[in-house]
């Protein structure tokens, strides 16, 4: 187990310097200059600002800078705010994302969860067309739009929660519903999938020629087996919202990580585009790495200790 | 004489797409104490929805059990409720099934598996459920159960799961054992190893076998008395001498026909032409008429009676009717049990 967790670190790590790289080039190949007027600059004036700004070296020179700058835990600073490090603009912003981001994760998939069960289960029955449904009808609705009209039914009309903000918790409760519908309703649909697939399989039919009680049979024997392929949507989909929930950062005025990379990509701030790039590549790929572990907490069949079962 | 198992006039039903696809047609037998009873016929004639009645594990929707009794110790389970049905199942009757790769919970312990319908029905506690989940592990032959116990199914080779399905099968000591092909998805070898375990393990038991195979080879090997199924009928029934010596039914000599022999003079393989009937508009006659080489004008139009032929014996045909010709068996019939 020490191995391997060691070897997916060295993995990971080579993952990570790929795609700094890779976002280091891509970013110089981005039309536009950081500079806002600089078709109303002097040449001299430029030349001045880019040797403030370290641009202008050769690339190659950029690079190996900013990568010896990386390794010492320095991302530049943001153009755009008076080279104030990136470092404390992440510091700042992030834990807002992931915090919005947990909390619809954990709702999202709880509920997706024990719907796709009970939508499983009931297959073909009313409750699983209910269920089928509605989760047709979220996945089908942009958050965005979904968001709008909960802030006008419950921000409007009904005021119970405020229509924007990031404080007190009544000001979560919209934005993590928002987020959190999308994900219940695709987790309900791998789950409820999941769930039929298992309970057609001829282990489950050992168990109740054991005598074990329906919900003995489901609980013990369905509902584990059926979990295993959802960890692996849960993961990717974990970073996917704590990161990506930038539309609904904006409806609502949440100060979070995801209206800044707009802002730094639209004005060319390359240092803060490479910063909260890293930062997404970085939970990317923890979460991955974390989703392996749990796979095989799950699955024996899988278990990663090198062929000896714990 | 009072039947261990009794199954009177049942017939399953499976509402799909429509159609009523009468699976079992009124079947009729009896299963004493302590005895092996083989169903055999091909696939699609109706024996493991047989067996599956009897569990009471007939999917519903769309399966259904449209008439019929099954008596154990002479209380009908087919009035059961869901409650009072779990409790007979895995303690009364238990089941063998045919995959072994499949019947097993991959993320479960085989111990667990084992122990939880030791738990279930006779209460033990977690901890002598496990010493008799070793217990029985050592009882199918399997090395080792103090560690085994402990291991996943992936760890285990098909015939050391098949091994292991058979020990949950077996942990309540229950009067009936249904083994639904048992043998079929493993090795010829592994085969033989697996009937010798069933067969010592009936001596030592006193459980009653229901042996579900289209393979007469294990037949021979197990059973005592058999019954021949086709298109959701049972078409005759004996003892295994009467039936493999004396076979009266003309789909009992295609079946006996179409086992290879070792010292048959011809290398082709005997097959039955045509395909079974299809039940969801089963015929009005006997359902073998339409490949049987022997069909006769009446046996299209009405469905034969049984005739006794012993005490134990008895078959449904026409030819066995005092009108019809004489109609010998084929000399191509082997005697299984032989090889």
């Amino acid at each position: 187990m020490g191995r391997y967790i060691l070897k997916r670190v060295g993995y990971m790590l080579v993952t990570f310097y790929v795609v700094v790289t890779l976002t280091f080039l891509a970013m110089k190949m981005l039309p536009g200059t950081p500079f806002k007027f600089a078709n109303r600059l002097t040449p001299e004036q430029l030349n001045q600002l880019k040797h403030y700004y370290g641009l202008d070296q050769p690339i190659p020179v950029q690079y190996v800078h900013y990568i010896w700058n990386m390794l010492h835990g320095d991302l530049g600073g943001s153009f755009q705010y008076g080279m104030q490090p990136v470092t404390e603009f992440l510091a700042q912003r992030f834990p807002i994302s992931m915090q919005l981001g947990i909390e619809s994760m954990i709702i999202g998939t709880i509920l997706g969860i024990v719907l796709g069960i009970i939508s499983g289960i009931y297959r073909g029955r009313f409750l699983d067309w209910g269920t089928v449904t509605l989760t047709v009808v979220f996945i089908s609705i942009p958050s965005f739009i979904f968001a709008a009209i909960l802030q006008y039914c419950f921000s409007v009309q009904i005021r119970i929660f405020p229509v924007i903000g990031w404080d007190t918790p009544m000001t979560h409760v919209l934005p993590v519903i928002s987020i959190g519908v999308g994900v219940m309703a695709s987790i309900a649909r791998f789950m409820r999938t999941e769930m039929v697939e298992v309970l057609g399989q001829d282990y489950i039919i050992t168990a109740q020629a054991k005598g074990l009680s329906t919900p003995a049979v489901i609980y013990k024997h369905a509902i584990r087996n059926a979990m295993i392929p959802i960890v692996t949507v849960i993961g990717p989909m974990t970073a996917a919202v704590v990161t990506g929930s930038l539309v609904i950062e904006n409806i609502f005025a949440i100060p979070g990580i995801g209206s800044q990379f707009i802002d730094a990509i639209i004005t060319n701030d390359y240092p803060m585009i490479m910063g909260t790039t890293e930062l997404y590549a970085a939970l990317f790929i923890v979460t991955i790495f974390i989703v392996d572990i749990l796979y095989g907490v799950i699955d024996p069949r899988i278990r990663v200790s090198g062929g000896k079962p714990a | 004489m009072d039947h261990l198992l009794e199954i009177k006039d049942l017939s399953v039903v499976f509402h799909i797409f429509g159609a009523d696809v009468q699976a079992v047609r009124g079947i009729s037998l009896q299963l004493n104490k302590g005895e092996t009873l083989a169903i055999v016929g091909e696939s699609g004639s109706g024996k493991s929805v047989t067996s599956k009645a009897v569990m009471g594990l007939i999917p519903n929707p769309p399966g259904e059990i449209a008439t019929g009794e099954v008596l154990f110790e002479g209380k009908d389970l087919v009035k059961y409720s869901k409650k009072q049905m779990q409790k007979v199942r895995g303690k009364d009757i238990s089941m063998i099934f045919q995959d072994p790769m499949t019947a097993l919970n991959p993320t479960m312990k085989i111990g667990k598996q084992i122990m939880e319908g030791l738990i279930k029905h006779q209460s033990l506690s977690k901890h002598d459920a496990k010493n008799r989940a070793i217990e029985l592990l050592q009882l199918v032959g399997i090395p080792n159960p103090e560690k085994r116990v402990d291991e996943y199914p992936h760890q285990f080779s098909g015939g050391m799961r098949q091994r292991v399905v058979i020990a949950i099968a077996l942990a309540c000591n229950p009067k009936i054992l249904i083994a639904d092909e048992p043998t079929t998805a493993l090795d010829v070898t592994i085969q033989a190893q697996i009937l010798d375990l069933m067969r010592g393990l009936q001596e030592k038991t006193g459980t009653a076998i229901i042996l579900i195979t289209h393979d007469l080879g294990v037949v021979a090997n197990l059973a005592q008395r058999v019954a021949v199924m086709y298109g959701g009928k049972i078409v005759e029934t004996g003892t295994l001498d009467e039936i493999f010596y004396n076979p009266k039914h003309p789909y009992t000599w295609g079946l006996l026909s179409s086992m290879p022999k070792l010292h048959a003079k011809t290398d082709k393989l005997l097959a039955i032409p045509g395909t079974p009937p299809d039940l969801s508009n089963p015929p009005k006659g006997c359902p073998f008429a339409p490949r049987c080489p022997h069909a006769m004008k009446v046996c299209t139009e009405h469905m034969p009676a049984y005739t006794e032929l012993s005490a134990t014996q008895k078959a449904a045909c026409w030819l066995l009717d005092e009108r019809a010709p004489k109609v010998d068996p084929p000399a191509t019939i082997g005697v299984g049990g032989e090889s």
